[in-house]
């Protein structure tokens, strides 16, 4: 019971990190609130029982697409001695809360009436094969595991086609 | 539906709802590659929640692996790509990419 | 036997990874002048690989090959394994014939960047031979993944403000849709405890008997589904990224995104899902059934008033695709079979035209066609293969359009009556007018005069045009022959 409200707890700071990283007319403070929801959901995917999402989550998420947000908005902050261009007022996204206050009341009432379950036996396949997620990763995955060597050889080949000054590249 | 079920529903449901609305409001290319992250975060929560339902933790979490995996890397190419228009352009602004019209 | 087809089926994921790695490995003076004719070879062999294929499923009277790539498929059966049947291998014919065009365009079009263009070329194969090969949904998302990423990074790669504004375009519709898609998977997932096909076809056999609960997870899920694959696949109305990225991408990958790309990363996965794993829910056939036919329609109109050339044939895929999709829409043999066969014949006359354009655009410059004018006499034989890639598409018999035409609309007649067959006709005469209309900008009437100068394209750019010219017309000639084959074989 503990542990469903840390995970509840968790699941409100989401929603809150959620609508600051909207808000925030700063883009640093936008990664940064990014960043706190991945650590937060972190959290709350290891309560319920997965640690390994939740330690991708929080090792690339949290680390490594913060980082890469931040180096690129430093890359393109506009020059100081000019003022900005356009300034996205906070007033811009001021309907959001209402909007998320409105849709989450409207939502729970509406799980909470209407009353259906999601039941998780019927209807399945393959009774949940309890094996580790070392065994499912390696043995079972390996088209993905496939797919992911070349998506990363992909990427290596657009940050040389898109980064590299001048020159033949 | 007990509270937990219906508290990782509304949550995934408010993160995509607020990852669409800053989509379409946004004027900076940035923030346009956040949004589209927070979108991903909620679907990760989803995917978790499935494999909870399901008890098959393991499967569940070896898509949540390579979809992590799959997003850093068209994160990296979205954010290349804004740099390069920052540079020919000068700003970030979105509502300046107007060149294709017809 | 097993093993001897496991070799060659190494060669659909294998090759390319191995190019690259040629690639990467030699020295720098001598990769420039081989980096194309290596892309030649591998998607020649991926061609050849692919009829000898189609003819040991047809000898041996198998349904499909599965191989694995790494391990033993003894280990474990809920390994997602690789596996082709007859469409896998209709579409890995296509690409590897889309694919050894685009090299022979990008030969000297390409400058300066031809190391580059080749990687990236080889890897957007490597990932659309991934999307034809996987039996699991996951996977599937995951080479459509990798797929999105080469595209765009192969629209962006003269880093000019043009393509660069497509390529980020392309990339937020396409990240969109891949969140639609994974949120259907993650819904999906949530019901049938496996994403496999096997699994979910053998769980779908007899109907779907879900729990009141389950069954709005589960349309839920449908929705997402259908909404993300129609954004991939560029159909109306989410068809707004298209003509955008069709139009500024350069021009040897304009020739790969709208012959081949556009289509498996979006059509390929509704035929599959369609055809194979949902085919008998009626909701998700009806749902396509509308968008195809809206498709064909709105995409032939908004071709008629476009200026540009590529435009008009990015509006004309919008098109092409509804008809595909109404196809396998309607649920029935010939229906798949037509689908199936509009695939590879829009392969074929497409990438002919844009083959064309990118001609047109390397002598004279420009691809606006109210600047162009009388091109005919200059350039002989991109005009000629010009009027046989539209007539093919508008569906001309002895044409190969006319016949995968012919079969969709007949199974529209079957399926969805007499309306439905009547305004898939009705766009044939649309497709017609605007290709008459951009023939008749660019080839015929009286020579412009600062286009005195133009001469024929190049070497490579007749050879394309040829190559595909006589695959269109022997296709349609054959056909009769290939539909009694089929029969004889009893798959029809």
């Amino acid at each position: 019971m503990q542990q469903s409200i840390i995970i509840i707890i968790c699941l409100v700071a989401m929603v809150l990190l959620g609508l600051a990283a909207a808000m925030f007319r700063s883009m640093v403070k936008a990664a940064i609130s990014l960043a706190g929801i991945s650590a937060v959901l972190a959290v709350a995917l290891f309560l319920m029982g997965a640690p390994w999402a939740a330690l991708f989550e929080l090792s690339v998420c949290a680390g490594l697409v913060t980082a890469i947000f931040i180096s690129a908005i430093s890359l393109t902050s506009p020059d100081r001695k000019q003022p900005e261009k356009v300034s996205e007022h906070k007033s811009r996204f001021a309907s959001l809360p209402f909007i998320l206050i409105f849709a989450g009341v409207s939502l729970i009432a509406v799980f909470i009436l209407g009353g259906f379950v999601i039941d998780p036996v019927a209807g399945q396949v393959t009774a949940g094969a309890a094996v580790t997620f070392r065994e499912a990763f390696w043995n079972m995955r390996q088209a993905d595991i496939l797919g992911q060597v070349i998506i990363i050889l992909a990427g290596a080949f657009a940050v040389v086609i898109l980064f590299k000054e001048g020159g033949k590249a | 539906m007990n509270i937990l079920t219906i508290a990782i529903l509304t949550t995934a449901f408010l993160l995509i709802i607020t990852g669409l609305y800053l989509l379409a409001r946004t004027h900076n290319m940035i923030r346009i590659i956040i949004a589209v992250e927070i979108v991903m975060k909620a679907i990760t929560l989803l995917l978790i929640f499935a494999g909870y339902l399901n008890g098959n933790f393991a499967l569940a979490q070896t898509f949540v692996v390579t979809m992590i995996v799959i997003e850093v890397i068209v994160a990296v190419v979205a954010a290349g790509i804004a740099i390069n228009i920052f540079r020919i352009n000068g700003d970030m602004n979105v509502g300046k990419l107007n060149k294709l019209n017809g | 036997m097993s093993a001897s087809f496991a070799v060659l089926m190494y060669a659909f994921m294998g090759l390319p990874l191995l190019a690259i790695v040629v690639f990467n490995l030699i020295g720098k003076k001598r990769v420039e002048r081989c980096c194309i004719p290596i892309g030649y070879i591998v998607s020649l062999v991926q061609v050849a690989v692919a009829i000898i294929s189609m003819m040991l499923l047809v000898q041996y009277n198998k349904e499909a090959i599965n191989f694995s790539q790494f391990w033993d498929m003894t280990v474990s059966v809920d390994a997602a394994y690789l596996s082709v049947d007859m469409f896998s291998l209709v579409a890995l014919f296509s690409v590897g014939m889309v694919a050894f065009v685009s090299f022979l365009t990008g030969r000297t079009m390409v400058r300066g960047k031809v190391f580059a263009f080749s990687n990236v070329m080889l890897i957007l194969m490597m990932g659309m031979n991934g999307i034809a090969l996987v039996t699991d949904l996951f996977s599937l998302y995951v080479f459509l993944e990798v797929t999105g990423v080469a595209s765009f990074v192969l629209i962006a790669l003269y880093r000019d403000g043009f393509g660069l504004e497509g390529s980020f375009k392309y990339l937020v519709m396409s990240a969109i849709a891949s969140a639609f898609i994974l949120s259907g998977l993650a819904f999906t997932f949530m019901n049938f405890g496996s994403l496999q096909y096997a699994a979910i076809s053998s769980a779908m056999a007899d109907g779907l008997h879900l729990a009141p609960g389950n069954a709005i997870v589960q349309n839920a899920a449908f929705v997402l589904l259908i909404a993300g694959f129609s954004i991939k696949a560029g159909i109306v109305p989410f068809h707004g990224w298209l003509p955008d990225a069709y139009q500024s991408a350069p021009a040897p990958v304009s020739v790969v995104l709208g012959g081949i790309v556009t289509k498996m990363a979006g059509v390929y996965a509704i035929i599959r899902l369609l055809g194979d794993l949902f085919a008998r829910e009626s909701v998700v056939g009806t749902a396509f059934m509308l968008l195809g036919l809206v498709s064909i329609v709105i995409g032939a109109v908004a071709a008629i008033g476009q200026k540009d050339f590529k435009r008009i044939l990015a509006y004309s895929s919008i098109s092409q695709i509804g008809y595909i999709v109404l196809g396998v829409s309607t649920g029935s043999a010939i229906g798949l079979l037509g689908a199936v066969l509009h695939f590879f014949n829009h392969a074929t006359f497409k990438t002919t035209l844009f083959v064309n354009s990118a001609a047109v655009e390397k002598q004279t410059g420009t691809t606006d066609i109210t600047k162009l004018g009388g091109l005919q006499r200059q350039m002989p034989v991109t005009g000629v293969s010009s009027v046989i890639a539209f007539l093919s598409t508008a569906g001309i018999p002895p044409l190969a359009g006319f016949w995968s035409k012919l079969l969709i609309v007949i199974a529209a007649w079957q399926a969805g009556g007499a309306l439905v067959a009547g305004v898939a006709l009705i766009a044939s005469l649309l497709t017609a007018a605007y290709f008459l209309r951009l023939q008749r900008n660019v080839f015929f009437g009286p020579a412009e005069e600062h286009l005195s100068e133009v001469t024929e394209a190049s070497g490579a750019f007749k050879l394309a045009s040829i190559i595909l010219t006589v695959v269109t017309v022997g296709f349609g000639v054959l056909f009769p022959v290939l539909l009694n084959f089929m029969q004889a074989q009893g798959w029809l």
